[in-house]
């Protein structure tokens, strides 16, 4: 029982660290390498509205997505439109915005443990004898809730059909008028508002360091490896995999070794089926 | 032409002032102050050394010659606690220190074992005399220097290391066995060198004093979640948590301790919980916690008179309590510098060296004096006869000294759900 609920929780965990990478990916085919910073800094302005600006919870949890958001937008809107398509330009571009976030986090003052987001909920509860805090369940919840909002969402609303269409074959859906820098601003700023909204969700387990926007950043670049970059489906499926994975090991091997399983499933991943478990690029495929 | 000339006469006399001005101000003595400034090891050395130099500047500066000379802080960022940066970027920073900014004395770091044992060349070579303050642990770094005197007698360090901290928590551990009738612990322990080593240690001197160590848990830096580790210990009815981590997840851990109310009260050393701010961001799941701050004075306590007196000081000069580790060591340095330059009346080296080892000033946690061949300052569990450590507890959200038993301000309690 201890296995299934604290595998279901790392898992879901990790998947929310990934999706928004997962997401931008696989619509605009930018690899967004400040997804981390992007998480750090939204929890951040959380914890400022909070307590700098004094405004209640769920308002500055809403203004913080919506900020993300925006620099999510706004990044794209200003940098990496001018250099799309030039993929080692796009990973060094991305990835220097995000040290430029993190260390200016760090030089603007956020520094030392005492930074920290409220739990939704305090306490804990018994599951099958289990103890689980509520926080760690509405993290399962909401991380389902979340799944399902985005199926539905690139299935039944337009904006995100025309999503699925971009992801699908961008020329394609250009020729029926679909504009593809807007689908990627759009993708870029519901990326980083998934990236604060996991923020938001997981920062009350721990405090708000900048060294954690590294650590997000290598947990959804591993999903995403093993998975298959631009594959939703399969962030679900590898998240689900490492974090059972990571479980099982501190059970019955070691907890020293917690770390090492995501780094190894990429290696066995990249020597079997380097496209990840539902990747599409054949290119890789036809190579190996 | 009269306008002309009266404005030349003026410029002379501006100038003229000035330049005797500077010449009869007496030269500071510069400290060098290698930081990894971005973390709480570093700022708040920082800030410790700071107030000392403010306060001896303000009573006049140091008496050397039969004049007085002020003290001047150069501090550079090491950056050797951030993941990643290399050990040759430390030493960049202390040759700079010495080289370019002309520092007469180093205090403080570098902050990370490694850094600092690489630096002690650097500061043989440039015969600088230095004290660390803060963030090495390693018993290592003083048997280096007892191991060969003549080279690496520059080199002091004032505050404590893992093999003295170790003996002080056992003996809390058997003080709370007595108390309490615990006898079972279980380790967890972040996975750097230190930490390892500290746990290891711990399990030794347990399991010889008849403890039962259920088991010992390594955890790679940057892990998220315990749950499997701390149902573990409730499940097999463990007494006592034993903590030895610096990473940030090590708050992760304690949240889940408190929300899971296992029926064990966790004690070591861990980073994340030393702040006064920690309380309230765990809020108020690190109550019961109990916590080595390596030296006392690092949390308000009653050690000497000296010690509040310092925690008010620097709570005047930088709006809270001091911080944690490495800042009423890093205060204290530059009074027994002081002490040692006022005795030698100099500041040469040598003679800076034989003051520093002969020194005996009653500080801020204790007397402070330095064994003669290892240079590390003696510790002991009256601060009548050494450097006292400070072990807190939290307790209502303030950080009470629980030991050593003379200077303790309160007794270990447990959580209500332990009774």
């Amino acid at each position: 029982m201890e296995i299934l609920i604290y595998g279901i929780t790392n898992s879901i965990i990790l998947s929310l660290m990934s999706l928004g990478f997962a997401l931008v990916y696989s619509i605009s085919r930018v690899p967004n390498f400040a997804h981390g910073a992007l998480y750090i800094t939204s929890g951040y302005i959380v914890w400022l509205l909070i307590n700098k600006a004094g405004l209640p919870y769920l308002p500055s949890v809403l203004l913080g997505l919506a900020a993300a958001s925006l620099i999510g937008a706004l990044m794209y809107r200003f940098i990496i439109m001018r250099i799309r398509g030039m993929e080692i330009s796009e990973i060094i571009g991305t990835y220097a915005i995000g040290l430029a976030m993190i260390e200016g986090l760090r030089w603007g003052g956020l520094r030392g443990m005492t930074y920290t987001l409220p739990a939704f909920v305090s306490g804990s509860t018994e599951i099958g004898g289990v103890s689980i805090d509520y926080q760690r369940i509405i993290i399962i919840i909401t991380g389902i809730l979340i799944f399902i909002l985005l199926f539905l969402f690139t299935r039944y609303n337009r904006i995100g059909l025309a999503l699925r269409g971009i992801a699908q074959d961008e020329r394609a859906a250009m020729m029926l008028g679909i504009d593809s820098d807007m689908t990627a601003i759009i993708s870029l700023a519901i990326g980083s508002g998934l990236a604060g909204l996991a923020a938001v969700l997981l920062l009350p387990l721990g405090n708000i360091v900048v060294e954690q926007g590294y650590n997000v950043l290598i947990f959804a670049v591993a999903v995403c490896v093993i998975g298959g970059l631009g594959s939703w489906g399969g962030t679900i499926v590898a998240s689900f995999i490492i974090g059972f994975a990571q479980i099982l090991t501190e059970k019955y091997i070691s907890s020293h070794f917690v770390m090492v399983v995501a780094l190894l499933a990429i290696v066995v991943t990249l020597l079997i089926k380097p496209s990840g478990i539902f990747g599409k690029q054949k290119q890789l495929e036809e190579r190996v | 032409m009269r306008r002309a000339l009266v404005s030349l006469a003026v410029l002379l006399f501006v100038f003229l002032f000035f330049c005797v001005a500077s010449h009869s101000a007496e030269p500071p003595i510069v400290i060098g102050a290698p930081l990894s400034t971005a973390f709480l090891y570093g700022w708040d050395a920082e800030r410790g050394i700071k107030l000392a130099v403010e306060e001896i500047n303000t009573g006049g500066g140091v008496s050397i010659g039969g004049k007085k000379r002020p003290f001047k802080v150069e501090v550079i960022d090491t950056r050797d606690l951030e993941p990643g940066v290399p050990v040759s970027e430390a030493l960049m920073a202390l040759e700079k220190l010495i080289l370019e900014k002309k520092a007469d004395f180093i205090v403080g770091g570098p902050v990370r074992s490694e850094a600092a044992m690489a630096a002690m060349d650097l500061l043989s070579k440039h015969k600088k005399v230095s004290i660390l303050t803060s963030g090495v642990l390693t018993p290592a770094y003083t048997a280096k220097i007892a191991g060969n005197y003549e080279k690496y007698k520059y080199c002091f360090r004032n505050t404590s290391h893992v093999g003295v901290m170790m003996g002080e928590l056992v003996m809390l551990l058997e003080d709370m066995k007595k108390s309490f009738g615990f006898n079972k612990a279980y380790i967890m322990v972040q996975d750097v060198a230190h930490a390892r080593a500290g746990g290891e240690a711990m399990k030794k001197a347990l399991t010889e004093k008849g403890w039962t160590v259920i088991d010992m848990k390594i955890y790679p830096t940057g892990t998220g979640d315990y749950s499997v580790g701390l149902l573990d210990a409730g499940r097999k009815g463990a007494q006592i948590l034993f903590l030895w981590m610096d990473m940030p997840e090590s708050a992760i851990l304690l949240k889940q301790w408190s929300d899971m109310k296992l029926k064990s009260i966790p004690i070591g050393f861990v980073n994340a919980a030393e702040q006064p701010g920690f309380f309230k961001a765990t809020e108020g799941k690190g109550e019961y916690l109990i916590v080595d701050l390596v030296n006392g004075g690092n949390a308000p306590s009653k050690i000497t008179p000296w010690t509040m007196k310092f925690v008010d000081a620097y709570k005047k000069k930088w709006g809270l309590e001091p911080e944690g580790y490495g800042t009423s060591s890093s205060y204290m340095a530059v009074y027994q510098l002081k002490d040692a330059i006022e005795k030698a009346n100099s500041t040469d080296s040598s003679t800076i060296i034989t003051a520093l080892e002969n020194g005996d000033i009653m500080g801020v946690y204790g007397r402070m004096r330095f064994d003669k061949k290892t240079h590390q300052v003696i510790p002991s569990l009256d601060p009548k006869e050494g450097a006292v450590t400070g072990i807190i507890q939290w307790q209502k959200g303030k950080r009470v000294q629980v030991f050593p038993p003379k200077v303790s301000d309160g007794k270990v309690l447990l959580p209500p759900w332990m009774k």
